[in-house]
């Protein structure tokens, strides 16, 4: 059934056409072009912000100016002048709605022409109230069956609704725009912001931390499952405006949440730069599910335009018990440079990452993910499919270690490359270390192509050779697939199917 | 960025001096000049972050320029090599220079020995890599080496045996460059041995091999160097059409090791089957670096390290396997495997794969991990006391990599060699074991 949807999706669209390419017109308010203390000071202002954080962000900016722009990644793009590109663009008139009703027709315009009308699009757009199923939930059930969806929508930087605020309020959830959070729970902020990912922990996140603009910030007390799912999309849209979000998810001792990440961006043809940090911090018992599906433009078929995505992703497994689980979707962005790691800090803690990248055209991939035990019993688990065609480049690169103490840590790791075509290359760099014995770390990688067998097969019942690649694709991917929540495993079939049109035949 | 020179930097820009090693002489005064550039690799680059020569070199140790008196510790450290009586001839080198009393050269046709030092200019091809900092060092100082030529359709399987010893008299480094070449449809054996006594120094030994059509070649080397020596090693294989390489390493010695092997395939349909395996003990480090280029259709690639570390040791294993755009119908396969015997043991691995042709079989796997103690309770629920028990397990773990050597009698010096391991580090008997 999926395949089908699959088959049709990629009919429809071609290379050049990207689906998601129109460009919405809002006005903008930018803050001059370029990066400077100035330009800080100018967004921490719009964004009134406390002196404690500006002094933070001048402090990332100073240690930004001193480092150096990191080579080491299998990726290969003209450099970034840093001094082109807006730091900061909020949609006009949109100081802090509080309701649907005062949002930008545009921009549910916006959320319409997306075309992923999951549950969180019907809630937004009033087609269901929350609570009633969807019929998305049909197929499905569990977790992930609730029919409630938070979302906190990032339209070029700025928070513009916050959904269910009240219900999440209810359950002592604090689920808002970094902004807010800084100015509402300064507490929570100070005492867990940069934990995790530092100002001066690398290029990226030092950029990011001088000049993010918003964000999405969570707090689930202790004891408490989140009652919903919590989403953000965010959507890359002013022309040279780079994207710098800052997200914050706080597990308390005991508790549960879910969130989403999804994203998609118009089409345009200069290269947009999107750094964001991703700080997750779990406590004793907690436990935190990560979900992304990542689908900005990824270029036209010559590799013009498309998105640099560099990303800092890292997760804190402070507490004993804690858990943290990251999966990824990554089928656009020209250049993607993302390492959603785990510090598993807390004894018995438990870090796992599923990830599906899929490169075409001239797309980079290079991603993976860190598995640091540093307590006692920590347990990983690793499954990283990768899938390249076209002209594209593919590279897993991931550290396993285990500390001296983190007696009796265990990994598993299983990295599978899958080629289509002769002008790609996919490439894997894992580091093992391995600092006790009593660690047991297991390493497996394989790079094979669509064996002709399989083809053959498929396509003696009938099907097509795009129809035989998707589902075979689809098959090769599954197990990833599967730690999806409900809501995005329709849509990650079909983007699946969009990645790789044109890539045989 | 400029970094400060180290001492043992300068002492070795201190010592550069052109002039001996015949063959070598043209390469020289270049490769001096880019590692007066480069300097000793650290762990600032990517393929030595853990392994630092800036740091394992903390005193200067200036190449011999001239030949050392001759040492009556040779013959005894010759005495100890376990493979006398498999070899048919035998080349010595001590500290760096050839001892030709201690050496006896092939009395077959069809194989031609010679020292470098005695090869004019171009008579033999060297084949520098310019961006390895331990090969331009190594061109740079090479004292000597071994030149060894099988002619077209020669059989010389039984084997020649390299020993290079090191009598650790001079705080110095022992340089020497090695050429094998094997002519189409020939085949031979070489072993390659290191011996050496207490006494800190340096060994940077590189084997220069080129294989031609359907040539063989099965090369076993023993690493059994003293307790203070830094053992580098460069290992560059080309292969030709169908041509077959063996190669197996076990370290065992030295207090700091990197073994680095590039094998690149040439011709199509040719094999390599590269293992190797770690005995270590102590504060020993072992750093294997490899790399295994594809660049041509059809040739099938196999590597196995088996890495045993006691005491406080540590080994790495860098692996890579890199499959070129055309190099379709590759077949490679590379596999790593740590058995950690105490809590302070250490093991890296970086098993990396680059791959550019889709109608490939690629894969890699590396674990690390202690003794599986099912295993022991299971021999132990048979009435085999625990040391026993375990000894046998490590012996089992550390053979399957000597079973890639064809040869009966070398594999079972190895076997040998691994016992008398268990039984000096570990205090562990694999002996009665199974009699």
């Amino acid at each position: 059934m999926a395949d089908v949807e699959t088959i049709e999706r990629v009919r429809e669209i071609d290379v050049d056409k990207y689906k998601y390419g129109f460009e919405t017109e809002i006005e903008s308010d930018f803050a001059p072009k370029g990066l400077s203390e100035e330009v800080i000071r100018f967004i921490s202002g719009k964004k009134e912000e406390p002196e404690w954080m500006l002094t933070m962000r001048l402090d990332a900016y100073r240690r930004w100016l001193d480092m150096e722009e990191p080579t080491w990644a299998k990726v290969d793009y003209p450099k970034i002048d840093f001094n082109d590109i807006y730091y900061y663009a909020a949609p006009k008139g949109q100081d802090g709605p509080k309701s649907l009703d005062e949002v930008d027709p545009e921009l549910l315009k916006t959320y319409e022409k997306l075309g992923i009308p999951l549950k969180e699009q019907e809630i937004l757009a009033g087609v269901r109230k929350q609570g009633e199923p969807s019929t998305l939930d049909e197929e499905g059930g569990g977790e992930y069956a609730s029919g409630k969806v938070a979302v906190d929508a990032v339209f070029d930087s700025v928070s513009v609704v916050t959904t269910f605020k009240e219900e999440l309020a209810k359950a002592g959830v604090i689920f808002c725009s970094i902004s807010e959070a800084i100015r509402e729970h300064p507490e929570l902020v100070q005492k867990y912001l940069f934990s995790v990912v530092p100002q001066g922990d690398n290029y990226y996140a030092a950029l990011n931390s001088a000049v993010f603009s918003d964000g999405s910030f969570v707090y689930v007390p202790e004891g408490v499952r989140c009652p919903m799912e919590l989403s953000t999309y965010f959507r890359i849209n002013a022309e040279n405006t780079g994207q710098f979000e800052r997200t914050l998810i706080i597990a308390d001792k005991g508790s549960y949440v879910s969130y989403l990440e999804g994203c998609t961006a118009p089409m345009r043809d200069e290269n947009q730069l999107h750094a964001a940090v991703v700080e997750l911090i779990a406590l004793d018992d907690a436990e935190i599910k990560y979900s992304t599906v990542q689908n900005w433009y990824p270029g036209d078929a010559d590799g013009k335009g498309g998105i640099y995505n560099f990303v800092t992703k890292r997760a804190d497994c402070r507490g004993a018990n804690s858990k943290v689980s990251w999966t990824q979707v990554e089928t656009g962005s020209a250049i993607t440079w993302k390492y959603p790691s785990c510090i598993l800090r807390g004894d018995n803690s438990r870090g796992e990452f599923y990830s599906i990248a899929i490169s075409n055209g001239r797309q980079q991939v290079d991603s993976g993910t860190k598995m640091i035990h540093l307590g006692q019993n920590t347990s990983s688990r690793i499954i990283s499919k990768g899938i390249a065609a076209g002209y594209s480049d593919n590279t897993y690169r991931g550290l396993v270690s285990a500390h001296r103490k983190a007696t009796h840590a265990r990994n598993f790791t299983q990295c599978d490359s899958l080629l289509i075509g002769d002008k790609c290359g996919a490439h894997t760099v894992p580091y093992i270390e391995a600092k006790t014995s009593t660690a047991h770390f297991e390493h497996e990688a394989t790079t094979s192509k669509i064996s002709d067998d399989q083809m053959f097969y498929c396509q003696a019942r009938g099907l097509n050779e795009e129809e035989a690649v998707a589902l075979i694709v689809n098959g090769f991917v599954r197990d990833v697939i599967q730690q999806l929540p409900m809501e995005f495993m329709a849509e990650t079939q079909r983007l699946i199917g969009i990645s790789l049109e044109g890539s045989v035949g | 960025m400029a970094i400060e020179k180290t001492t043992a930097e300068t002492a070795y820009l201190e010592a550069f001096g052109a002039g001996r090693a015949g063959a070598l002489a043209p390469h020289r005064r270049t490769a001096f000049e880019r590692f007066a550039e480069s300097g000793l690799p650290h762990r600032r680059l990517e393929d030595w972050k853990w392994t630092d020569l800036r740091r394992v070199l903390a005193k200067p140790y200036p190449p011999l320029v001239e030949r050392p008196a001759p040492s009556a510790e040779v013959a005894g450290l010759v005495a100890r090599s376990p493979f006398g009586e498999i070899a048919r001839a035998r080349l010595v080198f001590a500290d760096g220079w050839y001892v030709e009393d201690a050496s006896s050269m092939p009395v077959s046709s069809g194989v031609d020995v010679t020292a470098m030092t005695a090869v004019q200019g171009a008579a033999v091809e060297v084949s520098p890599r310019e961006d390895d900092p331990l090969d331009q060092l190594n061109i740079a100082y090479a004292s000597d080496g071994a030149v060894i030529r099988v002619q077209e359709g020669a059989n010389t399987d039984i084997p020649i045996e390299l020993i290079f010893v090191t009598t650790g008299a001079h705080e110095a480094t022992h340089t020497l460059r090695n050429v094998i070449e094997v002519a189409d449809g020939a085949s031979a054996t070489i072993i390659e041995t290191h011996i050496g006594a207490e006494g800190a120094c340096v060994a940077n030994t590189v084997m220069e091999i080129r294989l031609g059509r359907d040539a063989r070649l099965d090369r076993i080397k023993l690493q059994h160097d003293g307790p203070s020596t830094v053992h580098l090693s460069n290992l560059l294989v080309t292969l030709g059409e169908q041509a077959v390489l063996n190669d197996f390493t076990l370290t065992a010695g030295g207090e700091v090791t990197r073994n680095q092997g590039f094998i690149t395939f040439a011709g199509e349909h040719a094999r390599a089957n590269v293992s190797g395996a770690y005995l270590l003990d102590g504060k020993q480090h072992a750093d294997t670096r490899l790399v295994v280029d594809h660049a041509v259709p059809n040739c099938v690639s196999r590597e196995l390290f088996k890495c045993v570390m006691d005491d406080e040791a540590r080994g790495i294993f860098q692996g890579k396997v890199i499959v070129r755009q055309d190099a379709q119908k590759t077949d490679g396969k590379q596999s790593s495997h740590a058995l950690l015997l105490t809590e302070n043991a250490e093991f890296d691995a970086k098993p990396e794969l680059e791959i550019y042709a889709d109608d490939v079989v690629c894969g890699h796997g590396a674990t690390s991990g202690e003794l599986d103690e099912n295993l022991v309770f299971y021999l132990r629920s048979r009435g085999i006391p625990e040391a026993r028990a375990k000894a046998m397990l490590i012996a089992a773990f550390a053979a399957e990599a000597f079973d890639s050597i064809e040869n009966e009698a070398i594999r079972n010096v190895f076997n040998a060699l691994a016992h008398d391991w268990l039984d000096e580090s570990t205090g562990h008997s694999a002996h009665g074991a199974s009699e």
